[in-house]
């Protein structure tokens, strides 16, 4: 899953993007969404989800489910 | 001119209200009788533009009276529609049983459409839908100079924006028969709900000093040489059928610095936690979205400085603060808390626990002090997310009980008979209204929005015309308890006149105070 269809279907779900930029490492990018989410999102694919909503946005995305 | 965030500008500041004061002549001087006013009661709720739920009430000015102009869409390059794109990811919200999926919104004609029509999509008013772009830019640019002919074109949801609803068989339509329903009303500034809930209050941009030197640099937007809307990415799709417009940065800020995008508060209860090992009751200052700490005047203030009790009411703030957040009830939404950003209702402060208040879980509290009589003078109350009718997390059913059950609280509440409420939504939401908002300075106003008038003085089963905004229940609040004008309001009734519009009003050309 790539960085834009997670922020299709997380802000689809009314959960606004508030921060989107490359990490630190360039190998992918770094979401904050405004109920307190972070999304990690590889370049390969992969994605991480953290912070407060995380359960929230892991419902939007399912799978992946890695929190 | 930057601002800093010196106690010293802060009382320059509130000298200079109190000298617009002084010279306020706009919207002209205050009704009689507005002094049996004694109570005050804002109630405001989410993401709904006007003829998405009030289009077709009878006398007002409704999706019928639209222009064909504005009922038809055009595509990035200008040209009309030939028809609308689908609904991106599909129309109702994840999870949603029956779904209706993005192939069953394919070839929708070129025009608004109602989400619950029986012949049509016939999803009841009890399910959520996909949510849209709301958004500063955005919402300037589908505006287009008040032809309102880019909703579909500038978001990010397809046909979306075009749709509206049947809520004639609504508990608050009943109540806008029963009262006033406000049908040129428009948001106080363009975009989302943080900027609205910032010009509810204040009336003014939240500023993010130094911006470029902070952490929050890489979320400085990029505009054109209009400066009002957002530059296009060169891989942006060339029309509104073949995807999601790109910018080249669409971020929180104005290239100045100012926040008009989602911010998260400086205090708990924020999104952002506590910095590792740092003060608990604060959000991490270290994150890109972290606002930091505001000091403009508010409305608060001005009440304060004139000893007029009020409070904000926010629905699950005890709850999120005791227990964290959840969904999706009762979703709190950090960044509808907007005296959370100000330093003068910090943590700690007597200010923050004497106004900033719990409503309680379904605005149980609240309801408990309407019925006690015990409301301050001027009281805002926030609905929780499940009720607010935001697009995405809410249905618009939920929320429109949930208002309707407290309008009927405060009718019969011991207050009631020197009583005025307001029930508003912050902003549109995304979605598409036919009327073109009147010309105001670099803020706004946005598009349409519903209003009504509640209270023993209103006038009876009426529609009022009168062009308002949000910043008109600051001007009536100004007005009856005779306060400093917040800047912000001098300069939009200036910029609204100086564009020959009609002054925005204050409310009371839906009353009868006599």
């Amino acid at each position: 899953m790539d960085a834009d269809k997670i922020v299709a279907l997380v802000t689809a779900g009314g959960i606004e993007l508030t921060d989107r930029r490359r990490n630190a490492t360039d190998d992918g990018w770094s979401l904050s969404f405004a109920n307190g989410a972070t999304v990690e999102v590889g370049d390969d694919g992969s994605a991480r989800i953290g912070g407060k909503g995380t359960k929230a946005v892991a419902r939007l995305l399912d799978p992946p489910r890695n929190a | 001119m930057k601002r800093s965030s010196s106690l010293a500008l802060f009382s320059s500041a509130l000298a200079l209200c109190a000298a617009a004061s002084a010279s306020a002549a706009q919207p002209g001087d205050p009704p009689d009788g507005l002094a049996k006013i004694e109570t005050v009661v804002v109630i405001f709720a989410e993401n709904r533009a006007f003829d998405n739920l009030y289009g077709h009430f009878p006398g007002a000015d409704g999706i019928d009276k639209a222009s064909q102009e504005s009922l038809q869409q055009r595509d990035r390059d200008g040209s009309v529609l030939s028809e609308l794109p689908p609904v991106w990811d599909g129309l109702t919200a994840k999870g949603v049983t029956p779904p209706v999926t993005q192939a069953m919104t394919e070839h929708l004609p070129n025009g608004p459409f109602t989400v619950n029509d029986a012949k049509g999509f016939n999803v009841p008013l009890s399910v959520t839908t996909h949510d849209l772009w709301h958004r500063y830019y955005q919402n300037q640019m589908q505006i287009n100079g008040g032809k309102n002919d880019m909703f579909v074109a500038w978001g990010d949801s397809g046909a979306m924006p075009m749709s509206n609803w049947d809520t004639s068989k609504g508990d608050m339509w009943a109540v806008a028969q029963k009262y006033v329903l406000a049908d040129h009303f428009f948001m106080g500034g363009f975009g989302g709900s943080f900027f609205n809930h910032q010009w509810l209050i204040c009336a003014c941009a939240p500023y993010y000093a130094d911006a470029d030197k902070n952490p929050a640099k890489p979320s400085i937007s990029m505009t054109d040489d209009s400066g009002t809307a957002l530059k296009i990415a060169d891989n942006s799709p060339k029309s509104a059928r073949d995807g999601i417009p790109k910018f080249v940065s669409d971020g929180n800020l104005t290239p100045d610095f100012y926040a008009v995008n989602t911010m998260q508060p400086p205090y708990q209860p924020s999104g952002n936690d506590p910095a590792a090992g740092g003060d608990p009751l604060l959000a991490d200052p270290a994150k890109p979205t972290t606002l930091p700490p505001q000091s403009e005047p508010t409305i608060g203030d001005m009440l304060s400085l004139k000893h007029v009790t009020w409070a904000w009411y926010s629905g699950a703030w005890q709850y999120t603060l005791d227990h964290g957040n959840h969904t999706p009830t009762p979703n709190f939404q950090y960044h509808h808390q907007p005296f959370n950003y100000y330093a003068n209702y910090a943590p700690g402060t007597e200010a923050r626990r004497e106004h900033l208040r719990d409503a309680g879980l379904s605005g149980v509290s609240f309801i408990q002090a309407i019925d006690d009589g015990v409301l301050p003078q001027v009281s805002f109350y926030k609905p929780q997310g499940n009720l607010n009718e935001h697009s995405g997390y809410a249905d618009i059913q939920a929320g429109d009980r949930h208002i309707a059950d407290v309008v009927a609280h405060l009718e019969k509440s011991p207050q009631w008979p020197h009583m005025l409420v307001v029930v508003t939504y912050d902003e549109n939401g995304g979605i598409w209204d036919h009327v073109a908002p009147p010309k105001g300075d670099r803020w706004g106003p946005g598009t349409r929005i519903p209003a009504i008038i509640v209270s023993p003085f209103a006038k009876h089963g009426y529609v009022d015309h009168t062009p308002y905004d949000t910043t008109s229940i600051l001007r009536l609040i100004t007005e009856r308890f005779e306060l400093p004008v917040l800047h912000g309001i001098v300069v939009r009734d200036r910029a609204v006149a100086a564009h020959g519009e009609p002054p925005l009003g204050d409310l009371t050309g839906g009353l009868d105070l006599n």
